[in-house]
């Protein structure tokens, strides 16, 4: 019948605490002793160590199934993405044609990306291939031997070459500039052997009308078959990847304009409801004039 | 203390202690014990205050204005009835049915899953503000946090009001009816409108419908056995003959039974005052404590959020410092709080409790509370009652002395196995008397049924001498029709014995044969002669010593000892005509012939030694708690085992040495009866002191109050008390208990209502059956949670990982939702089918405080031990995924933030190939199914493991538990189903994953198996080994 507190007071939990901590009596510290604190330290660096080779061998063991050259498996990418350059925050290639600045980094991001295609660098490196036709180069009993690359010049690109351009890609003057990639997929044959082309359009109606004239360089958004198929980034070390340029002419000023391009290539499907980029890219433009 | 409130505890329901004399003696005792309880429970604890019986029938009239003649006037009943409510007792305050349920909804883990919730939809809010588009994840996962909470809540709340719906039955009570006089007519109204001051009339076989005060009776015998434990029943009369009202023969008491005649007495008390009433209100007063089972589940529920909650705010906190955005710490907050949250443990404890509490119904313990099933298996105390759950419940003839020799006779529930000799001319006399001096007769038309379970007319002596002659010489109403009765003296409590005469059934013999039974030492004064053998001899002084000797060794064996004797009438003076009167006694009725004593007790049921034993072997202490006399309860004690052979009390030890009671050394005694006297003067320090020291103790002559007391006294002895009772007096301590266990048949509605736990067949035995339940699920439900809490690290890991090292997300929120709500649910269900490891029932009770369900060795072995393994698993699967589709682990360091960005659709994986957001996506997707598959594969191991915790699976029998393998299946089908079958669903987040992902894990899965055999084969080996302390769980 003597109901006993169960609540302790402040000072108790504190003291109990204190003895948790560190018990004099039993030199116990956090409810051990020293011996078996040692104990226990030894028992998990054991057990960890134990863990972690364990951990490693089996990685090791599953790394060996995977090749240096070509991915096991490639389920994912049976449809390339396409992209856009300049590479921006949403995809928006904003131009306020007044304010250098809010076009310049995107001058700069396309300088660096086409230093690659400078026709120096590419006779230097790369071969030139046979166009309409797949640049194939089978192993003939070498593993892995060294893949070469097709040339793609910077001059391909035109007036988005930006050799000698003080327009900066059209950007200064309003008519900008955008260059289309395909994604990389190893031993992809884009185009099954026909001719394959990237063509731009607004996406609706009233964004068709806004985005006026445009031109694609190569020609017609060609891409040709000879930079398929790649081999991967071990072996195919100079890989160039071709680019479509589109350059256009006369946007309608301070309109937000939503632009999509898709490749034309008869293995390539470009209608994935759920992948987006399957294809095909969508950006906005906006030309800002004052 | 107030005056009051001494006159109050003075009167024990007992009673036998004068009321005044210990008014002065009381105020001491209580005084100290009176401050620290609440005036409430003050309130609840008063004893009975009633001086009605000592009024007379004009005062009566007087005090409740009414008429014993013409009785209310209908107008005044009215009156009486709108003042002081209906008689009934008000049920006992129920919780509204909104609060329980919304109990469920804010118990154990549900708050953190809240939490969790509303952190999503705060997480959305941000969003929303910074960008009108969005995506709506967070809602969606906020809405399925939700939605788990509220259906395992509705669940919860289902299988409690399951559980509560089948005592509903009991409590149902038959509409009765009383008849009383109004307006100078009989009336039959129903009892629930009676008031104080009616007038009503009771016959044999009726409820008592008030407490009443009797005026007139004709043989009116009341069955008071619920509310005092008495077994015998009491006569009632008009008489005034005790101060005690519970003593006094002028009052019945609401609920009890009229036995036998009638009566007529004026109502005193309706509803909750009457003294039934108060008993149950001191019952509902009782707060029952919080099952040992339920602590445990708080103190885990406690443990595992404690976890949650700082690991989630730590890593808020890391997250912030390492720059991450708020809103992002906040989404990494909730999946460590969902990672940690087990969401359907607590439903698999709900549904492991009610298939045990089926299980145990079908060997006749009905559980009403479902944490109840577990209290039993860590009771260390049962208090029993005595009559009805360790005896019978009935007379049975124990012993019978006759040629100078005590025999024993068979007292099982058959009696069939009378093995004492039969073939002394003296037991052929003394069963002819058994038999034809005995007025309870068979009710006709039971031929088929079997001697022990017929129907018999006459009361309980009469009744067991019948059965027991029945038994031993057949058909006892055919010898009565060979030798017919021609006189009889029915017993009264004048003459204290029984006589008829009869024609002896040889139709050559004219002789009359006059049988008596009755009070031996009034038997033996009518008597000069003795038989012994079969031989009548003169009744010398050595056959007295002899027949005390005999008499003293039954009467202290607690039995209830009659006498026997007949003496064969002389034919001349008794001719076949001679005309018997019973009135003027023309017969002699003195110098008989002794034949022989019998003994009869309420014989223990014959499962219950074995039941104590078995409690014993299993550390449980069994005290008896008895209303009863303390001789009979020491006598029925020792039969049972409840005070063991070679023990003794402090007395016998007296006795033995012939040394005064107080010269002997109380560490000696092993066991102690202690009578209600002695413990109302005792100080809970005395009472504690006899607890602790005492391993066999028995409690004669205690008042409900008292039983309270004891149940009190065990609780603080840090016991987990269980409680057997029927009556209505049983039914506070049964509240109080730790688990109350009432008679299903013998019990009342009260003491049903009370209880935790229903013996249907009220035999004790079923309490060790439960015992070992109640053990075996507490060992199986630390495996199931063991094995739950288990994969939580498995599951936290991957956010841990995300967070600091930025891969992509290894596993999805609600992948982990389907691993906790789905693969994981029937396996840890299936363990609660496993076999015990050992003979649970010869080791100690687990002690409340000390034994806990989730200790740390646990929590450190599922956690740091085993679940570490099991993320190392199911890590390897994820790398496996994302390395043979292009992306090898190293490049998967830091890229979190690039591949989670959507304008990036070209990210470059380790072979230079460029991968859409989508595409990524997809594969992450990937990496959550397989990291799913990769937990689920290791959970099998993991399953396997729990089946023991010490023993080896070999050991065990992989396969005896046939249910695991049906957990094990399930959680294959269900991963199957998720990924084959709901693949395709975009917002499940589950792929097709290869096949041969589905066996990555598996080495993985047998060090799991290995690793945990070994740490057995070291327990087993080296116990009470460092490995054994910080190893066993």
């Amino acid at each position: 019948m003597v109901i006993q507190k169960e609540k302790k007071s402040c000072g108790q939990v504190v003291e109990e605490w204190k003895e948790f901590v560190w018990n004099p009596r039993t030199h116990q510290f956090m409810g051990r002793t020293g011996t078996s604190w040692a104990f226990i330290l030894l028992f998990y660096l054991v057990f960890y160590g134990f863990l972690t080779a364990m951990f490693t061998l089996t990685m090791w063991v599953m790394l060996q199934t995977v090749s240096d050259h070509t991915p096991k498996y490639q389920d994912r990418l049976a449809t390339p993405g396409l992209m856009i350059r300049p590479k921006t925050e949403n995809l928006d290639v904003i131009v306020n044609i007044s304010d250098t600045e809010s076009w310049d980094q995107h001058v700069q991001k396309l300088n660096k990306f086409l230093e690659p295609y400078n026709n120096s660098i590419q006779a230097q490196k790369n071969d030139v291939c046979r166009p309409g036709r797949y640049y194939e180069q089978p192993d003939n009993g070498v593993l892995n031997y060294p893949k070469r690359a097709c040339q793609f010049n910077r001059t391909q690109l035109g007036n988005c070459s930006g050799i000698g351009d003080l327009t900066y890609y059209g950007y200064s003057t309003g008519k900008p500039c955008v260059f289309i990639k395909m994604n990389r997929v190893i031993n992809f044959y884009a185009g099954a052997n026909q001719s394959m082309n990237v063509t731009c359009a607004g996406k609706r109606d009233e964004d068709a009308e806004n985005l006026g004239h445009f031109v694609m360089f190569p020609a017609n958004g060609n891409i040709d078959l000879m930079y398929f198929p790649y081999y991967g980034k071990k072996f195919h070390v100079n890989y160039t990847q071709p680019l479509v340029a589109v350059k256009f002419l006369n946007v309608t000023p301070n309109v937000e304009v939503n632009v999509e391009c898709r490749i034309n290539a008869a293995n390539i499907a470009t209608d994935d409801e759920r992948d987006k980029f399957a294809g095909r890219v969508a950006f906005k433009l906006r030309i800002n004039k004052t | 203390m107030s005056r009051k409130t001494l006159e109050i505890y003075s009167v024990e329901l007992d009673g036998t202690k004068d009321t005044k004399q210990t008014d002065q003696e009381d105020d001491k005792k209580y005084n100290d014990l009176d401050l620290k309880k609440s005036h409430q429970k003050e309130e609840l604890k008063r004893e009975l205050d009633l001086d009605d019986h000592k009024l007379t029938s004009e005062e009566l009239e007087q005090k409740y204005g009414t008429n014993i003649i013409t009785g209310l006037s209908s107008a005044r009943a009215a009156e009486h009835l709108a003042r002081d409510g209906p008689n009934t007792l008000s049920p006992p305050k129920q919780t509204p049915e909104i609060i329980k349920f919304l109990k469920q909804m804010v118990g154990g883990f549900s708050i953190l899953l809240w939490i969790g919730a509303v952190l999503c939809w705060i997480a959305y809010g941000i969003q929303y503000v910074n960008d009108k588009s969005a995506s709506l994840d967070s809602v969606y996962l906020g809405v399925v946090l939700a939605l788990v909470v509220i259906l395992t809540g509705i669940f919860a709340y289902y299988q409690e009001a399951k559980s509560t719906n089948i005592m509903a039955s009991f409590s149902k009570m038959i509409p009765q009816e009383a008849l009383v006089i109004r307006d100078s007519e009989k009336k039959v109204i129903p009892a629930e409108q009676l008031v104080v001051g009616d007038i009503v009339e009771i016959k044999g076989g009726d409820q008592i419908p008030a407490d009443i005060r009797l005026l007139s009776s004709q043989g009116c015998k009341v069955d008071n056995s619920s509310l005092t434990g008495e077994s015998e029943p009491q006569p009632r009369s008009a008489e005034f003959t005790h101060e005690n009202p519970l003593e006094t023969k002028n009052i019945g008491f609401y609920s009890t039974t009229c036995l036998e005649g009638t009566a007529t007495g004026v109502v005193i008390n309706t509803g909750d005052r009457t003294v039934i009433g108060r008993i149950a209100s001191l019952a509902s007063g009782v707060g029952s404590e919080k099952t040992p089972i339920a602590t445990e589940i708080e103190h885990f529920v406690h443990i595992v959020a404690g976890v949650a909650v700082s690991v989630g705010l730590l890593f808020f906190i890391i997250a912030v410092s390492l720059k991450y955005q708020v809103l992002d710490s906040i989404i990494f907050l909730i999946g460590i709080i969902v990672a940690n949250v087990p969401e359907g443990l607590l439903a698999t404890v709900t549904v492991t409790l009610s298939l045990t509490a089926k299980r145990m119904a079908k060997k006749n313990c009905l559980v009403k509370n479902l944490e109840a099933v577990e209290t039993l298996g860590s009771t260390s105390i049962i208090c029993s009652d005595k009559t009805g759950t360790l005896t019978q419940n009935r007379m049975a003839v124990a012993h019978l002395w006759f040629d100078n020799q005590i025999f024993m006779a068979d007292t099982s529930e058959n009696q069939l196995n009378q093995a004492f000799d039969q073939s002394s001319g003296t037991w052929a006399s003394l069963s002819k008397i058994i038999a034809l001096c005995n007025r309870a007769e068979f009710r006709p038309g039971q031929e088929n049924i079997p001697i022990m379970k017929k129907v018999v007319v006459g009361d309980a002596s009469e009744t067991a001498l019948l059965k027991f002659s029945e038994v031993i010489l057949g058909d006892v109403m055919e010898i009565r029709k060979r030798n017919r009765k021609v006189a009889e003296i029915p017993f009264n409590s004048t003459n204290k014995f029984q006589l008829s005469i009869h024609e002896t059934e040889d139709p050559e013999d004219k002789h009359f044969l006059v049988v008596m039974k009755g009070a031996p030492e009034r038997i033996l004064e009518r008597c000069s002669t003795i038989m012994i053998n079969g031989q009548e001899q003169p009744l010398g002084k050595s056959n007295a010593t002899a027949f005390h000797t005999a008499y003293m060794e039954l009467g202290g064996l607690g039995e209830r000892v009659l006498g026997f004797c007949h003496l064969y009438l002389p034919e001349d003076e008794f001719p076949e005509s001679y005309p018997f009167d019973v009135d003027a006694m023309n017969f002699p009725t003195s110098n008989l012939c002794f034949v022989g004593l019998l003994s009869m007790i309420d014989p223990p049921r014959s499962t219950v030694p074995d039941a104590v034993a078995k409690c014993r072997s299993a550390g449980i202490k069994v005290i008896m708690v008895t209303g009863d006399h303390p001789i009979t309860a020491k006598a029925v004690a020792k039969s049972v085992g409840v005070i063991s052979a070679s023990s003794e009390t402090v007395e016998d030890i007296a006795r033995r040495c012939s040394i005064a009671v107080e010269q002997v050394n109380k560490r000696d005694a092993r066991a102690a009866v202690v009578t209600g006297m002695e413990l109302k003067d005792m100080a809970p320090e005395q009472l504690d002191e006899i607890l602790a020291n005492y391993s066999e103790i028995v409690f004669a002559r205690t008042s409900p109050q008292q039983k309270l007391i004891i149940v009190e006294g065990c609780q603080r002895q840090d016991a987990v008390v269980a409680v057997t009772g029927d009556g209505v007096n049983d039914s506070p301590a049964l509240k109080k208990a730790d688990i109350g266990i009432a008679m299903g048949i013998a019990g009342s509605d009260a003491a049903k209502n009370a209880a935790d736990m229903v013996l249907l067949d009220d035999n004790f035995a079923s309490i060790v059956t439960g015992v070992e339940e109640g053990r075996l699920i507490f060992d199986n439900l630390k495996k199931t949670i063991a094995y739950t809490l288990t994969k939580n690290i498995a599951e936290l890991c991957p956010f841990l990982i995300y967070i600091i090292v930025g891969l992509p997300l290894p596993i999805g929120t609600i992948t982990l939702l389907f691993i906790d709500l789905g693969t994981d649910i029937i396996p840890s269900i299936a363990l609660a089918y496993e076999k015990a490891e050992s003979d649970i029932m010869n080791r100690k009770p687990r002690h409340k405080k000390k034994d806990r369900l989730v200790n740390h060795q646990l929590a450190i072995y599922s956690y740091l031990h085993i679940g570490l393994m099991q993320a190392l698993g199911a890590f390897l699967v994820y790398f496996t995924v994302y390395a043979q589709q292009g992306f090898w682990p190293t490049s998967l360091i830091n890229l979190r933030v690039r591949w989670e960005k959507d304008e990036l659709n070209d990210v470059e994986d380790s072979y230079g190939q460029e991968w859409t957001r989508y595409q990524r996506k997809y594969l992450e997707w990937t990496g959550y199914t397989a990291f799913f598959v990769g937990i689920m594969v290791q959970q099998i191991a993991d399953l396997i493991i729990r089946k023991t915790r010490r023993n080896s699976i070999f050991q065990q029998g992989l396969f005896r538990n046939k249910v695991i393998w049906v957990g094990i299946a399930s959680q294959i089908i269900i991963a199957l189903i998720l990924s084959y079958g709901l693949g395709s669903v975009t917002a499940l987040s589950f792929t097709m994953l290869r096949p041969q992902y589905w066996f990555v894990a598996i080495p993985h899965a047998i060090l799991i198996w290995v690793y945990d055999e070994v740490r057995k084969l070291f327990i087993r080996r080296y116990p009470g080994s460092w490995w054994d302390k910080n190893m066993y769980y």
